[in-house]
């Protein structure tokens, strides 16, 4: 960033001198910017829900049967560690922008130390529902075969590790992301003047919390009744 | 002598020596659009000459010296380069680029070094699909649709292409937000959404699309991937999929994309009237807010391609009445534009023959998709002939034509020199004469029922598909002798003005041609409308030193 | 717009903890629903979700107050949403071939209760 940047002025017939916002140093523009950016990924996870919306519409009971097999405890235990990362983040932002910049780096790692949480968390449950022959590529998934789940709980699973695991991608992508402004930030290129790079990452940790918002109920609530649930009930 | 952007550049990294390095590190707009350029004319040709190999092979039914599977993998080529390689990047990536901040009054886009690293992703995009061609199988040959089931079974390289067309579509989306924030926030004070050229609106109208519909044929790419790769079962009815769900999403994109191709051609056409009428554009607004609107209400039309999928019926009606609703504001432009040429003084020079030409293609290839809009006749037309003619009319005879005018236009701006007149004109006649002749008759054998994609037809056909060999060969020497135009200009051309065709719009009013690096001398102040002629003479004049207003 | 330099920092922190607050008791919601209110279940849940979005939207996001971004982001939304009232209310329920279709549940449905238990 040119931190040296002195904007043009322009003045017309009068006299008058209006500034010309230049492409440097435009913080509205970084937000704006990336906030265009967060629209698509509406659009794409979107997309996807689209997809399973439709197949819920067609294969319901099977869906139902589906979603009151996944594990509600470790799911809602995922879903509360993401929400207080949201708020880690949030504060750390706040202490950026406060002044406060150990205060910004120790909330940077309490996000990254919960992201990591959740990602194993998700590690356990997928490892329990493949030693349960329910994942991608398995007899299970495909239809014809011995033990072939019913078209709908066939659909359910594809769209529940494909949805699960871009939704874990962005995690993974969110904790590169906060290593590297970790780093900007230990060379001062971000700084409480200076800290737009910090404000999107922290919009961008928030949509990511705001996929699972849907993501969770859609997938393993709609099956309701039982708190418990798991890959051991029902099954 | 001064400098201008061919002396010097800003680059993404470091500050390298080389003139090579400095083209493939260059972050300045100007210079990246004519990169775009010049990969896209490259690729151009190469599915000019699947197209005209297809021709070859058509000439007479049966089979010439192509088999049958290997003509499916020529018009997916062909399709895909055109679309995801030229089309669909097509205007934007190169005036969108060059033209448009300096239409604004800005010395770059928002984000420079993210409009650097997209151009680099185009080049991945493009590098993987074409690849494909030497890959096991060969390229695809589904279609550049790629409808399930077929392309989740086929042996082709379909995975290798939508991985393609999944960066492309990335690329896409990164210039439709670079534009955004570029014209929310850089236009020059004083210039209102209302005072913008009207190709900057065009330019405008389509990033939104490009932000908001691509990511939607991105994930649709994507569950197909997973789904051949993994077996998951999403559009594959063996596993209990329904490809009209693919149909549903594919669509949800491609049908914005044609308003993403014709809105920034739109635009050109808005430019190139005015100009060579000498007189303030009509209806100013009303195009301003056409273009708004076909990009708002495009999203809503994608079923009239699914009308024959087993779609509801009532859902079928809802896209018809949609889709004939989203041709006014199309019609409105139309008019505005024979209104602004009305008692104007017409300057017929190349540029003005190319949109007027454009005017007869276009219309031809619009009221032909109204006609198909009718659900009753579609069925009948549907995936023949006819639609194939329709959409070339219209995107080639729309689009590309506009996006000639407009190299016609700009490009004494671009390259500081003039091309020859009369050649150019020749080259036009060549290429006007070769389209009609390539693609009228398909109406007609469309009509009588002739399929599309089909590489063996019934001999009453032949006559058909005889004249559009013919037109093609015109058309395709009107093609090569058009570049052969610019190459001549470009290299032996007369040395151009700033403004040698005393236009209005700020990307006139540069110091030097061609352009200096970092645009106008000083940002002026608009407190002017783009379009103002006083009998036939421009009305705003600057003084290139302060470009303050000295009218 | 500029840096928003003049952070105040004791009402902003205050104003998270709230949200966090709000945000935890519709995750518990989210969890009884299905026991307090049966009938639903689909729809409360996408209810609380929309609740929990806008929260996280307004306050997390600072949404609130930013006229241009926001009404980028009603405008997403409702797209998304008509291409939902379109595929899934419109079509899905009356496709064309629906009783010859290999895919739609009246066949599987039939198919499931005829195959093996195991699910």
């Amino acid at each position: 960033m040119a931190h040296a940047y002195v904007p043009e002025i322009a003045t017309d017939r009068e006299g008058n001198e209006h500034e010309v916002q230049g492409w440097q140093d435009d913080f509205y523009g970084g937000k704006l910017g990336f906030w265009l950016f967060m629209l698509t990924e509406v659009m794409m996870f979107g997309g996807m829900f689209l997809a399973l919306a439709y197949y819920n519409t067609l294969h319901a009971q099977d869906y139902i049967e589906a979603s009151a097999s996944l594990n509600r405890l470790l799911g809602g235990t995922n879903t509360v560690i993401l929400l207080v990362s949201a708020l880690t983040m949030g504060l750390g932002l706040l202490k950026m922008r406060a002044g406060d910049v150990k205060g910004a780096k120790l909330m940077i790692w309490a996000t990254i130390i919960l992201a990591t949480a959740f990602l194993v968390i998700k590690g356990f449950e997928w490892r329990a529902e493949y030693n349960h022959g329910v994942f991608l590529g398995l007899p299970a998934m495909q239809p014809g075969n011995e033990g072939s789940l019913p078209f709908g709980k066939i659909l359910f699973f594809g769209m529940y590790f494909t949805m699960t695991g871009l939704h874990g991608l962005h995690i993974i992508i969110g904790i590169g992301l906060m290593i590297w402004l970790l780093k900007r930030i230990n060379s001062e290129k971000v700084t409480p003047d200076h800290h737009i790079l910090y404000w999107n990452i922290a919009l961008y940790w928030d949509i990511v919390h705001l996929i699972w918002v849907f993501v969770f109920p859609y997938y393993y609530m709609i099956g309701g009744g039982d708190i418990v649930g798991g890959v051991a009930h029902g099954h | 002598m001064s400098k201008s952007y061919f002396d010097e550049t800003h680059c993404a990294i470091g500050h390298p020596k080389s003139t090579f390095m400095q083209w493939m590190l260059t972050v300045d707009h100007k210079r990246i659009g004519i990169m775009y350029a010049a990969v896209m004319f490259t690729f151009f040709f190469v599915a000019v000459a699947t197209a005209v190999l297809m021709r070859f092979e058509l000439f007479a039914p049966g089979q010439q010296f192509i088999d049958g599977d290997t003509f499916n993998q020529a018009f997916t080529l062909h399709g895909v380069i055109m679309i995801f390689l030229f089309v669909i990047p097509g205007i934007p990536a190169i005036f969108g680029n060059i033209v448009m901040p300096l239409m604004i009054g800005a010395k770059d886009v928002s984000f420079p070094r993210l409009n650097w690293f997209t151009f680099w992703l185009y080049i991945l995009g493009a590098a993987i699909a074409v690849s494909s061609l030497w890959v096991g199988d060969g390229f695809a040959d589904t279609g550049w649709t790629f409808y399930a089931p077929y392309s989740l079974n086929t042996g082709t390289n379909v995975i290798q292409t939508l991985v393609a067309a999944f960066i492309l579509g990335m690329a896409s989306i990164l210039t439709g937000l670079n534009f955004l924030v570029t014209i929310h926030r850089l236009r020059a004070p004083g210039m209102t959404f209302f005072k913008m050229p009207l190709f900057v609106w065009g330019i405008y109208a389509t990033a939104w699309i490009q932000l908001l519909a691509t990511p939607v044929v991105g994930i649709t790419l994507v569950l197909a991937i997973l789904e051949k790769y993994f077996g998951i079962g999403i559009f594959d009815p063996a596993k209990g999929g329904d490809p009209v769900l693919f149909e549903h999403l594919f669509w949800i994109y491609s049908h914005p994309a044609v308003y993403l191709m014709i809105l920034p051609a739109f635009g050109i056409m808005s430019e190139i009237i005015p100009t060579f009428s000498r007189k303030e554009i009509f209806g100013y607004r009303t195009i301003a807010l056409s273009s708004a609107s076909i990009a708002g209400i495009g999203y809503l039309v994608w079923g009239h391609h699914l009308y024959t999928s087993g779609m509801a019926d009532i859902a079928k009606t809802v896209f018809s009445f949609l889709t004939f609703f989203v041709a006014v504001p199309t019609g409105i432009k139309f008019y505005d534009w024979v209104a602004t040429m009305y008692q104007g003084k017409i300057v017929l020079s190349a540029p003005m023959i190319w949109a007027l030409g454009t005017m007869i293609t276009f219309a031809i290839g619009g009221l032909t998709g109204v006609t198909i809009t009718m659900i009753g006749v579609d069925i009948h037309l549907q995936d023949t002939y006819y639609s194939v003619a329709h959409f070339h009319y219209a995107i080639l005879g729309g689009v590309v034509f506009l996006l000639f005018a407009g190299m016609h236009y700009w490009f004494p701006l671009v390259t500081g020199r003039m091309y020859n007149e009369k050649h150019a004109k020749i080259a036009f006649y060549l290429n006007f004469v070769g389209f009609n002749l390539l693609w009228f008759p398909m109406f007609i054998a469309g009509y009588y029922g002739m399929p599309r994609r089909y590489f063996d037809y019934l001999p009453e056909f032949q006559i058909y598909h005889q004249l559009s060999f013919y037109g093609a060969l015109i058309f395709a020497s009107g093609l090569i002798m058009m570049f052969w135009v610019f190459y001549k200009g470009w290299t032996k051309g007369e040395k151009a003005t700033p403004n040698p065709w005393n236009a209005t719009t700020l990307e006139w009013h540069l110091p030097t041609s061609p352009p200096p690096l970092e645009n106008h001398t000083k940002v002026p102040y608009v407190d002017f409308n783009p379009y103002e002629y006083h009998h036939g003479e421009p009305v705003v004049k600057f003084d290139y030193e302060t470009m303050r207003r000295i009218d | 717009m500029d840096t928003n330099t003049t952070v105040n920092y004791q009402v902003e922190r205050k104003r998270y903890y709230k949200v966090l607050v709000g945000l935890l008791l519709l995750t518990t919601l989210t969890f009884i629903q299905p026991y307090i209110y049966h009938a639903a279940t689909f729809t409360s849940q996408m209810l609380i979700a929309v609740v929990k979005a806008w929260l996280i939207l307004m306050y997390y996001m600072h949404l609130k107050g930013e006229k241009l971004i926001g009404a980028t982001v009603i405008f997403s939304l409702f797209l998304v949403t008509v291409f939902f009232v379109i595929v899934i209310g419109i079509d899905v329920p009356n496709f064309q071939n629906a009783t010859e279709s290999h895919i739609t549940s009246q066949v599987t449905d039939h198919a499931a209760n005829t195959a093996h238990a195991a699910h």
